[in-house]
């Protein structure tokens, strides 16, 4: 074969096809979610078309509906990185949640403890606080894997319910806010709360911090040489063995990272959005960072991209609730769709 | 005999990715025939019988079976047409019995009550029938890869397979076992089956089948039976003019290989300065020496007492059947598991301290016996493969950050090196078809200069002109004064290459012979343990 006919059989359809070819299986899935969830609509009654617009409209009608799907992308995104940075290496980190809620316990302790730093010196200690309980709850499940190899899905799991305890302990025990009705702790200082980008709808800083660590990750994962032999440990850990890579510690470093990121959204929680620990306020991140992560087939690239959509689809829901009275678990039914959609097409792309 | 077409396949076409795969090839396969479906890695071989076996959509073509055309779109539509396939990898479970392993998937006549009593007698009898010896209770795992075959086999004939595809199904299997399939195979043709043989090996083709088809590019070479054309015809359709076969080193090897020497044996003592070798290699520095080697595998020895010593500028062979400790012996030489006793020394150091990532930085380069398990990553792309084991280094990486320029770049030169067909670097792993995942490994081998190479089965999988390839490779790092360790179960491959062959049997180097003292009769009773 020459090399224009190597060019034209091998090549080109390659890079020419190539991004298309990756975005057209989304944008179908995405069409073909939506669409069944209308026959669902339709069959409870409701006015399919203003559903839609609902769903995929109030993020971008008003600055408050932007803000607040902004505000709901931060904690998407570092919880979907938390779970797909262990699952390069081919570890499941389905601790989210718990590391988020420890390291929006450390973030407040220090916030409280610490009040009479100035900001400068107040701020990085409360996101590191988190940063670190967050990491230190993934060394948890890392160091029994590594040491006693224990299950990872299941230590990550069973932390998730120590969490939740210590945050009880902490918000009616240590620093309980009397007068509010719900388990929640006094207010952390001010100096430790992070900066305004805009004051009226209220957006913190948080999101830059966000899309940095995204951007980091990123870089990490596909331009480094650690990130190479996280993602050879995950497609065959023995063969990356063979060749000389260290899997076992990679794994326990990838759970540890996944902690940290998750503990980075606990952190951003409270210096940017709450301000004090509520009980509850997890959310159910955990799972829409899942559904991100595997929508996005662990490539980081493509979260933050997911994360947004789904954090569109949170706010429309929403909203969808409060205005038309559509349950808004419909909007779980759209993101389990697009999931499942998403697979399928790699199923039928392979034939 | 091959009169009448129980099935026809014409003018079939696919692509993968935008690579045409197969280009308006027509099959024929008579009743009561064995046919071999010949060619080099990639030629479509494959891809053709999954498209008839319901795995993948033609693009193009028609399937006419028994004069009626038929629509087959999974293998279940495959197997109601009474079409079985024997993939090269097989897909069992290993903690279950043969039976339990053949069952799932037909009829079950009370499913709360798997009762297998029944099955195991019809699996018993089919065996009896084909002279398919297995007992239906055995578990998979303590089964050899021969017979863990005769159980995909037997997962066809159960299923009322009358056509049988099987898929290079030799790769895994001892001489032996090779000619006890081939009877199983003649067995089922005298009962009135049809089988379709796919192979890349010649000599195979030429001792069971009674018509071959010859693949090339994805294109229709050459149909003839096998008495209508000699051995050369055949290596030509395969090979096309890629290979001068009058000056080729496996076809001018085998002659001298064959010529029998006076046998002259001796075995290496166990001390590191051995004398055994030769006086002109004797004299070169040592690369790799093993010293008194014991390993221990759940208690059982795998490794015992071996020693010896690998020189610069020579290509040590280590023969002996599957099993005999050559994988752990690769493994504690490459720092992938621990001695249990002895030490191996590399360039005078100890690898137990430096590991297998630190003999990788040293040069020293590793092709595994088993491509899948040990040495591929099928979810990462060809080019991420290309690098493994030398990611670390210049000029993969520099700083920690790798440069992906550079990577694309050596990768792509390396595709059209080493004739890996494939969309490109960016193509998944998975993708590639077996041999071109053997050609992936052997390019990340050979892509950075390495002083030691230990290279197990290196062309295991390969068809001629990239075995050749491979040779003319190992040859070059001999000329260039660079040292190997060959371990292979093919003998041929040893006495064409090797300056010396150990012989290893029970996890015991049994006998070195020398370059000109070499003899296929007294390896061949080395290796089955007979000492003399």
């Amino acid at each position: 074969m020459n090399q224009q006919l190597v060019f034209e059989r091998q090549v080109k359809p390659f890079f020419v096809g190539g991004l298309i070819r990756k975005i057209l299986p989304y944008v179908l899935a995405i069409i073909a979610s939506l669409a069944a969830a209308g026959l669902f609509i339709a069959a409870m009654g409701f006015d399919v078309w203003h559903a839609y617009v609902t769903i995929l409209g109030t993020s971008f009608r008003t600055p408050n509906g932007f803000v607040q799907t902004l505000l709901k992308f931060v904690p998407l995104l570092l919880q979907a990185l938390a779970f797909t940075v262990p699952l390069a290496a081919g570890k499941f980190n389905i601790g989210g949640e718990g590391q988020m809620i420890v390291g929006a316990i450390g973030a407040t302790a220090i916030g409280i403890l610490l009040k009479d730093l100035p900001a400068p010196v107040l701020l990085p200690l409360v996101i590191l606080a988190g940063v670190g309980l967050g990491a230190f709850w993934g060394l948890i499940p890392g160091w029994l894997l590594y040491r006693y190899r224990v299950n990872e899905i299941l230590s990550t799991v069973l932390l998730n319910f120590v969490s939740f305890q210590l945050l009880n302990y902490i918000a009616t025990e240590v620093w309980a806010d009397s007068a509010a009705g719900h388990p929640t702790t006094v207010p952390i200082a001010a100096a430790g709360q992070l900066p305004m980008l805009i004051g009226n709808p209220p957006l913190n800083a948080g999101i830059i911090l966000a899309l940095a660590v995204a951007a980091g990750i990123y870089i990490f994962t596909s331009r480094t040489v650690g990130g190479y032999e996280l993602i050879a440990t995950g497609a065959n850990p023995r063969a990356a063995q063979v060749f000389g890579i260290d899997g076992r510690k990679l794994s326990l470093l990838a759970l540890v990272l996944g902690g940290a990121l998750a503990g980075l959204s606990g952190s951003i929680e409270i210096a940017g959005v709450q301000h004090r620990l509520i009980e509850g306020m997890q959310s159910n991140y955990l799972l829409l960072g899942i559904i991100i992560g595997l929508i996005a087939k662990g490539n980081n690239l493509a979260v933050p991209f997911v994360a947004f959509f789904i954090a569109v689809l949170e706010v429309g829901a929403s909203a969808m609730q409060r205005t038309l009275m559509i349950p808004g678990e419909m909007v779980f039914i759209v993101e389990a769709l697009v999931l499942l959609f998403v697979l399928l097409s790699d199923v039928i792309r392979r034939r | 005999m091959t009169n009448t077409a129980v099935l026809e396949m014409r003018g079939v076409c696919k692509a993968f990715d935008g690579l045409l795969a197969l280009d308006h090839v027509d099959f024929r396969l008579g009743a009561g025939e064995i046919h071999g479906l010949l060619g080099g890695n990639g030629a479509g071989k494959t891809t053709l019988m999954n498209i008839l076996y319901g795995l993948y959509r033609a693009d193009a073509g028609e399937i006419i079976l028994r004069g009626q055309k038929v629509d087959i779109r999974s293998p279940k539509d495959a197997i109601e047409h009474h079409i079985g396939m024997v993939h090269q990898h097989f897909l069992q479970v290993e903690s279950f019995t043969v039976a339990e392993n053949i069952v799932p998937g037909t009829p079950i006549k009370n499913i709360l009550r798997l009762d297998l009593k029944e099955a195991a007698a019809r699996i018993a009898a089919l065996g009896e029938k084909f002279g398919l010896s297995i007992d239906p209770a055995a578990r998979i795992e303590d089964l050899s890869m021969g017979a863990r075959q005769r159980v995909e086999i037997l997962k066809a004939l159960y299923r009322g397979a009358q056509i049988l595809i099987l898929d290079e199904p030799t790769t895994n299997l001892t001489p032996q076992e090779v000619d006890s399939l081939f009877h199983i195979v003649r067995a089922m043709v005298r009962e009135g089956m049809s089988v379709v043989f796919i192979t890349h090996k010649l000599r195979e083709v030429l001792a069971v089948c009674d018509r071959i088809t010859v693949l090339r590019d994805g294109r229709n070479v050459l149909t003839l039976r096998r008495d209508d054309a000699t051995e050369e015809e055949f290596v030509r359709a395969m090979v096309g003019e890629n290979l001068d076969i009058r000056r080729s080193i496996i076809f001018s090897g085998r002659a001298t290989a064959d010529t029998p020497l006076s046998p002259r044996l001796k075995k290496e003592p166990n001390s590191p300065h051995s004398q055994g070798a030769g006086e002109a290699i004797s004299g070169r520095t040592p690369v790799l020496q093993v010293e008194g080697l014991n390993v221990l595998e759940g208690g059982v020895p795998v490794v015992r007492q071996c020693s010896f010593n690998v020189r610069s500028a020579e290509i040590f062979g280590i023969a002996g059947v599957a099993g005999n400790g050559q994988l752990p012996l690769a493994e504690v030489v490459m720092g992938i598991r621990p001695a249990t006793q002895g030490r191996v020394l590399v360039f005078g150091q100890d690898v137990a301290a430096i590991g297998t990532a630190g003999l990788l930085a040293m040069g020293v380069a590793y092709v595994p016996e088993d491509r899948l398990r040990d040495g591929f990553l099928p979810g990462a792309n060809v080019a991420q493969n290309l690098i493994l084991g030398s990611h670390r280094d210049a000029p993969y990486a520099r700083g920690g950050f790798l440069d992906w320029k550079t990577i694309f770049r050596v990768s792509h030169d390396l595709i059209a090196q080493y004739n890996i067909r494939t969309a490109g670097p960016a193509e998944t792993g998975g993708n590639l078809s077996g041999g071109n995942i053997q050609r992936v490994l052997i390019a990340r081998a050979f892509a950075r200069p390495a002083r030691l190479l230990v290279a197990h089965n290196p062309t295991r999988g390969l068809d001629i002109p990239s075995t050749e390839f491979v040779y003319s490779k190992l040859l070059e790092r001999k000329a260039h004064g660079d040292a190997t360790l060959l371990i292979s179960e093919d003998l041929d491959e040893l006495l064409l290459l090797s300056d010396r062959i150990g012989v290893i049997y029970k996890g015991e180097i049994v006998g070195v012979l020398e370059r000109g003292a070499f003899d296929r009769q007294a390896l061949g009773r080395l290796m089955s343990g007979v000492r003399t």
